[in-house]
């Protein structure tokens, strides 16, 4: 912006100051008084702001319906969040060392994310595979694979979010807990976390791997064997975090979140399941954006309309039914390579957002995520943001600590307004899964994603380095860049060809049998997939047998036959 | 004024852009909204999507007679993909078609990425009118 620049060249080369623009950003003030999402907001609030409110029924105290103050009455102070930072870098052997290194510096929890062809549901010697093993995430074709990355860790004591979104999640649920058999825990101890929410992974460019109905089909399979048999899983984490990442505001986030969760809870439901016997087991993955205020708003207004959401549509009784559990994900999408380091600051605002919200679970973005996988002091970094905000800053001494705040409240009102607008409006559509099939849901994340970027053209949005105080590009990451093992990759894919020659084929082919009846006879599919991934099936073929079963491709991207038809 | 000879198209002397994601890499934010952006500035954009291969670019852009092709990158497959392109283009004989990057990348890559034969690199953060000009200025069409 030309009014900001400070210096300008004289005419033999030297730098002169300008002072008059001094003078200006002296008096400068903030051109815009509205929130991230777009609400234009008051100058002060006062008590007028909240004279209609019932503390009691619209807010109540931490621990009590409807949450809005947390799900805890004492909050941090009966346990800090997990500290738990996402790790997924190629082979099982280079991830479990990510993951352990993260251990020894004081992280709480393990979170282990899957590689793009996994996502995908891809063995690592299929042809359009081969190229990209390990990039974004490990690599896990095979019941070896996640032995390798379950390592020494014991099972029945830490907590384990496994990050696989895609209906690969199935695959991952059932290579989890055959490894737990094979190494003899009772899977009934098992705790942590699977994400497992395939409806929204087609908004991230894995719809091959995710059409609606198998979405709904493995993904509820997942939940439903959780619940009959691992009561310390949380077997979704529905994501909001990736819808927000498309551009949309802060109440879609809720509502398109929202409506995805009651995909499952509804397939749940027809199953059988009653709402109390699951419910308590929804977790949600929600973004923390820059703007500090409209995301704890965010977040109080989520914990309220979900609690009041679960009672009175679906008729909860248990309490703990109504409690909105959330991890959240510092907004990679608002981070920026230039002026990388920048992003240490805006990471810090983010994670502070998530913990006077409430949060349970953390993961700070790394603050080269704009360049490239976190590097180990990328990691380090990220984690020692959120040991700051834990241990020194005195935040976590009370719990809602913004609870009361005219502002505050009056924003949670807010942004539960316009939320509940937009669910109206899915449900004039014809609710979630039609707002889907329809691309209403595609149209939406076009149309923001859009908006987002001409906010940033036009100054309406500011962003130092980007639009406001630039500098010459940088040429070098600032503290190294990671890169995958072009060696671990080729590994992988030796292995996955070295498994497929060498196992017991009748052993393989009866459990495929199994499989494929189970899914046919729409009976649930994770057993027969843990006896397959026992007797060394594969990711692909795992899903890519149920696939055929509802009628697609063998192969998401159709180019490779089943090797059992 | 830029004449273009052997265009057929009904749009005139219009820049024509592909934009297309290359592999498996799901992140197509950004490119879907580049290939918006470069609509609204009057250019002609064919949006190819995801999971496309070198090839199928290249012939894309040989059928639509592009002026320039646009590829986004973000899990880091930039350094396995710009070859193989750059070598197809090469095939194709598309000497004057622009190849432009856009996306996640390492600053360090870059210079590597224009000695493969990109031509311009765009990173997150940029802002349309950098792009945009970039091509209207560039564009390389006999005349």
């Amino acid at each position: 912006m030309d009014q900001r620049e400070k210096k300008k060249e004289s005419g033999d080369g030297r730098c002169e100051t300008n002072w008059d623009n001094y003078l200006k950003s002296y008096y400068e003030k903030p051109q815009s008084v509205r929130t991230w999402s777009g609400y234009e907001v008051k100058e002060a609030y006062t008590p007028e702001d909240r004279s209609h409110e019932d503390y009691e029924s619209d807010i109540g105290d931490p621990g009590n319906f409807p949450f809005t103050r947390g799900i805890h009455r004492d909050m941090f102070r009966g346990r800090y969040w997990t500290r738990r930072e996402v790790v997924g870098i190629g082979s099982p052997e280079d991830t479990h060392k990510r993951a352990a290194f993260c251990f020894e510096q004081g992280g709480s929890g393990l979170n282990t994310i899957a590689d793009v062809t996994y996502e995908m549901g891809l063995d690592p010697d299929h042809p359009r595979a081969q190229e990209e093993v390990g990039l974004t995430g490990v690599n896990i074709s095979s019941i070896q694979d996640m032995e390798t990355l379950v390592g020494d860790i014991p099972l029945d004591r830490v907590s384990w979010s496994l990050i696989t979104a895609s209906t690969a999640a199935a695959a991952t649920m059932a290579q989890y807990a055959a490894v737990a058999l094979e190494k003899g825990y009772d899977i009934r101890d098992l705790r942590g976390s699977i994400q497992n929410d395939p409806i929204h992974f087609r908004y991230c460019g894995f719809r091959p791997a995710c059409p609606l109905d198998l979405s709904i089909k493995l993904g509820s399979d997942v939940m439903e064997f959780c619940t009959r048999n691992m009561p310390k899983w949380y077997y979704t984490t529905v994501n909001m975090y990736d819808l927000r990442e498309q551009g949309i505001t802060a109440p879609q986030e809720i509502a398109f979140g929202f409506g995805i969760a009651m995909c499952y809870i509804d397939e749940l439901l027809r199953r059988g399941l009653h709402i109390d016997a699951f419910a308590p087991r929804f977790t949600f993955y929600v973004s923390c954006h820059i703007d500090l205020f409209e995301e704890i708003a965010k977040i109080r207004a989520a914990r309220r309309m979900w609690a009041r959401f679960i009672k009175e549509k679906y008729g909860a009784k248990d309490s703990r039914s109504m409690q909105f559990r959330f991890a959240v994900h510092t907004a990679g999408c608002s981070l920026v390579p230039q002026q990388p380091l920048n992003n240490l600051v805006r990471i810090s605002f983010e994670a502070l957002a998530a913990v006077l919200g409430g949060v349970q679970s953390l993961h700070c973005c790394s603050y080269d995520e704009p360049m490239c996988l976190p590097t180990e002091k990328g990691h380090l970094q990220a984690l020692r943001t959120q040991q700051i905000i834990a241990y020194e800053t005195g935040v976590t001494n009370v719990a809602d600590p913004l609870g009361g705040s005219y502002y505050i409240e009056s924003l949670t009102d807010k942004m539960e307004e316009e939320a509940s607008k937009v669910m109206n409006q899915v449900q004039g559509l014809g609710g979630m899964e039609e707002a889907i099939r329809t691309e209403w849901l595609d149209r939406q994340f076009d149309k923001e994603g859009i908006k987002r970027q001409r906010e940033i053209d036009k100054g309406d949005k500011l962003l130092v380095g980007v639009n406001i105080f630039t500098s010459e590009p940088e040429t070098e990451t600032p503290l190294g860049v990671q890169r995958i093992s072009e060696q671990s990759a080729h590994q992988q894919i030796q292995d996955v060809i070295k498994l497929k020659k060498s196992r017991n084929k009748r052993k393989l082919s009866e459990a495929i049998k199994r499989l494929r009846e189970d899914a046919a006879e729409n009976r649930n599919t994770i057993p027969a997939m843990i006896e397959a991934t026992r007797a060394f099936a594969t990711t692909a073929e795992l899903l890519g047998t149920v696939r055929q079963v509802y009628g697609y491709s063998y192969d998401p991207l159709d180019v490779i036959a089943s090797p059992f038809d | 004024m830029r004449t273009v000879q052997g265009k057929t198209s009904m749009t005139g002397n219009k820049i024509r852009v592909i934009v297309s994601k290359v592999g498996l890499d799901g992140h197509d934010r950004g490119a879907k909204v580049v290939a918006a952006l470069l609509r609204d500035a009057g250019m002609e954009v064919v949006y190819l999507g995801m999971y496309q291969t070198p090839e199928g670019i290249v012939r894309c852009a040989i059928d639509e007679d592009a002026d320039v092709i646009g590829v986004s990158y973000l899990s880091g497959e930039h350094l396995v993909y710009t070859p193989k392109l750059v070598a197809e283009m090469k095939k194709g004989h598309l000497e004057d078609v622009l190849l432009l990057v856009g996306g996640s990348f390492p600053p360090e890559d870059i210079p590597v990425m224009k000695e493969m034969g990109v031509d311009e690199v765009f990173r997150g953060g940029s802002l349309t009118d950098s792009f945009v000009q970039y091509i209207r200025k560039n564009v390389r069409r006999q005349s």
